[in-house]
């Protein structure tokens, strides 16, 4: 198909990486760009495609994250269920978020997402009898694809690719079909869609739904491959943030650009605490720095993200994206 | 209930404060219509200027505040000038992420500059409580709740009577009418911007004294100021005003009946309720969330 040139030489490379790098280090690397690129990806279905911008969508990752944890350790189910129960909590989420969004538009959407994030957070750091609380739940090892526990990192690769995949093609639908046709009406001019016919309402609630699950089930994969739920990462803002950065650096509202952003980002998280965080664990906040001012520059310059903006200088003609 | 006394004087103490965050974030949004989701950060910074001006130079946080106003404003003016002047035409997207960006390196370089540890400014009063009335309040806490209160009157005076008030709630009222009656719309946002940094940078010099400071401080202050801003209205200075008590009143009876662990959630669902049931707060536009202005 057209255009989608880059992306399968990206997820060829990825799925050959394993087959000739044998170093832990890099692997790792590559499993957190494909799980953040994962992550973004399903942030841009909402945020990119629908233009419903959230920063609350720790919430679903936290959703997904927990529920396989718990299920785990309290119950001993299997991650894949506790993946399918935490998509199906974060699919109601979803919907409540999507009937918010169908009230509210702009800055007040945002706080509203953020406001919802804030209370799952709190009740998963305070309700100590059910969730550990602040603790945080370590994820048991058992060994088993079934329950996950899988020690070969060229294992973990192939199952986020397919995720990351998976996400591309969902992108891809958004971008190519009727339905994504209409989400992009509405994104660009409610009331018009409306006046064509087009169900906006029933569309955008759909859209954030699909991008709830979605998190949620790279949330399930993020703790089990870290092994680690930790209340205050896996709600905060900075997560949510993290999401939407890596899809706006990329090129928001474009199949592949989250996962070039998460690349980027990942790189460059990477490389510089390896640098720094020897000297003193005060200037990993340097990376941050650079983290923030990248975004104040990227919003300056080239708002429609780094894909967008290459399309443009380098063929010379501008590249199809929304306007943000 | 012998309690009742002191619930007020806490609702006022607390909403004193929260009122000085809120204002200056209203105002930001009713001039500028642009959220500043690096409000908090500037609570941080202006809770660190105390702590570094109380333990390098041993000033009392509130020869600080009075010192520390002009480096205040200039930081603020100049944050403007740096990152929020190219994107003042842009869209709410892009307005929204790079006060996000802005709010990331702000909490970074206060991350290198003080490690995320907790900093304490003790004052010789630090636990100096006044009694009167059957009421008993943290001196360090009426002084803040003092200092909120006038500035808070002041940025209403200088709002409603000076001609530089004036122009301000001009161009919030209509940016392109202003700018044709020559008014200069930029500067006009230039001097909003540093103002509303100024109420909230002043807001964590006085904080100083009663909560310990870390980077990440500034989100916890900025939620409820957010719950304030738009339970009174997005843009509505009088309506932050009683929002920030009605916010601080929920907060100190929900601590006294269920504890302090849970009053955040309170809060919050408050929030969350306001925005299902009435969006444009308690006294603002109808319509305008709709509008996303």
């Amino acid at each position: 198909m057209r255009g989608t040139g880059p992306a399968v030489a990206f997820f060829v490379a990825a799925a050959l990486a394993p087959v000739v790098v044998r170093d832990a280090f890099l692997l790792d690397g590559l499993i957190l760009i494909l799980l953040w690129g994962a992550s973004a990806a399903a942030w841009n279905v909402a945020g990119g495609y629908a233009g419903q911008v959230s920063l609350g969508h720790a919430a679903f990752f936290g959703l997904g994250a927990y529920s396989a944890a718990l299920l785990g350790t309290r119950w001993d189910v299997s991650p894949w269920i506790g993946l399918l129960v935490g998509a199906g909590l974060a699919t109601a989420l979803g919907f409540i978020i999507g009937f918010l969004s169908n009230r509210l538009r702009g800055p007040y959407f945002v706080l509203a997402t953020i406001a919802l994030s804030q209370v799952l957070l709190i009740v998963a750091s305070r309700w100590r009898g059910f969730t550990s609380g602040s603790e945080g739940i370590p994820v048991p090892f058992r060994a088993g694809f079934w329950t996950l526990g899988i020690a070969d990192k060229r294992v973990w690769v192939y199952l986020v690719l397919v995720l990351a995949a998976l996400l591309y093609l969902v992108q891809l639908y958004l971008e190519r079909s009727r339905r994504g046709y209409q989400l992009a009406a509405v994104r660009e001019d409610e009331d018009a869609a409306l006046s064509l016919g087009v169900p906006a309402r029933r569309l955008k609630v759909a859209a954030i739904a699909v991008s709830a699950a979605l998190t949620a089930a790279c949330g399930t994969l993020w703790a089990q491959y870290v092994g680690f739920v930790d209340p205050y990462y896996v709600f905060s803002v900075d997560l949510s943030v993290r999401f939407c950065l890596a899809a706006i650096l990329g090129g928001i509202g474009t199949p592949l650009g989250p996962f070039l952003g998460a690349a980027l980002i990942t790189v460059l998280e990477t490389s510089l605490r390896a640098r720094f965080g020897g000297i003193g664990a005060g200037l990993v906040g340097i990376y941050l720095i650079i983290y923030g001012v990248v975004l104040v520059v990227t919003m300056r310059f080239a708002p429609q993200g780094l894909l967008p903006w290459l399309g443009e200088h380098l063929r010379g003609r501008p590249q199809p994206g929304p306007a943000s | 209930m012998h309690a009742i006394p002191q619930l007020i004087a806490s609702t006022f103490l607390l909403g004193g404060v929260y009122a000085l965050i809120a204002v200056g974030l209203t105002l930001i949004f009713g001039v500028m219509r642009v959220v500043n989701f690096a409000h908090g950060e500037f609570l941080m910074l202006g809770m660190y200027l105390a702590f570094w001006a109380f333990t390098l130079l041993g000033l009392d946080p509130y020869v600080t505040l009075v010192l520390g106003l002009p480096l205040i404003f200039g930081g603020g003016w100049l944050s403007y000038h740096l990152v929020m002047r190219p994107v003042i035409h842009a869209s709410h997207n892009v307005q929204v992420f790079t006060t996000i960006g802005l709010s990331i390196a702000l909490q970074a370089v206060a991350l290198v500059l003080w490690s995320a540890d907790s900093q304490f400014v003790r004052t010789s009063y630090y636990a100096v409580v006044v009694r009167g009335g059957g009421v008993a309040l943290n001196l360090a806490q009426l002084a803040a709740f003092a200092v909120a209160v006038l500035f808070t009157a002041a940025l209403f005076a200088f709002m409603r009577w000076s001609y530089t008030g004036k122009v301000m709630r001009a161009t919030a009222q209509d940016r392109h009418a202003a700018a044709l009656m020559g008014i200069d719309t930029g500067r006009v946002f230039a001097l909003t911007w540093a103002v509303g940094i100024t109420c909230v940078g002043a807001a964590g010099v006085v904080l100083a004294p009663i909560y310990p400071v870390y980077p990440s401080i500034g989100l916890q202050f900025v939620l409820i100021a957010y719950v304030a801003v738009v339970l009174g209205g997005l843009g509505d200075m009088v309506g932050a005003l009683i929002a920030s008590l009605v916010v601080a009143f929920v907060e100190v009876v929900g601590s006294y009946m269920i504890g302090t662990a849970w009053k955040e959630v309170l809060y919050l669902l408050l929030f969350i309720a306001i925005l299902v049931i009435r969006p444009a707060g308690l006294f603002g536009q109808r319509g305008a969330e709709v509008i996303g202005t």
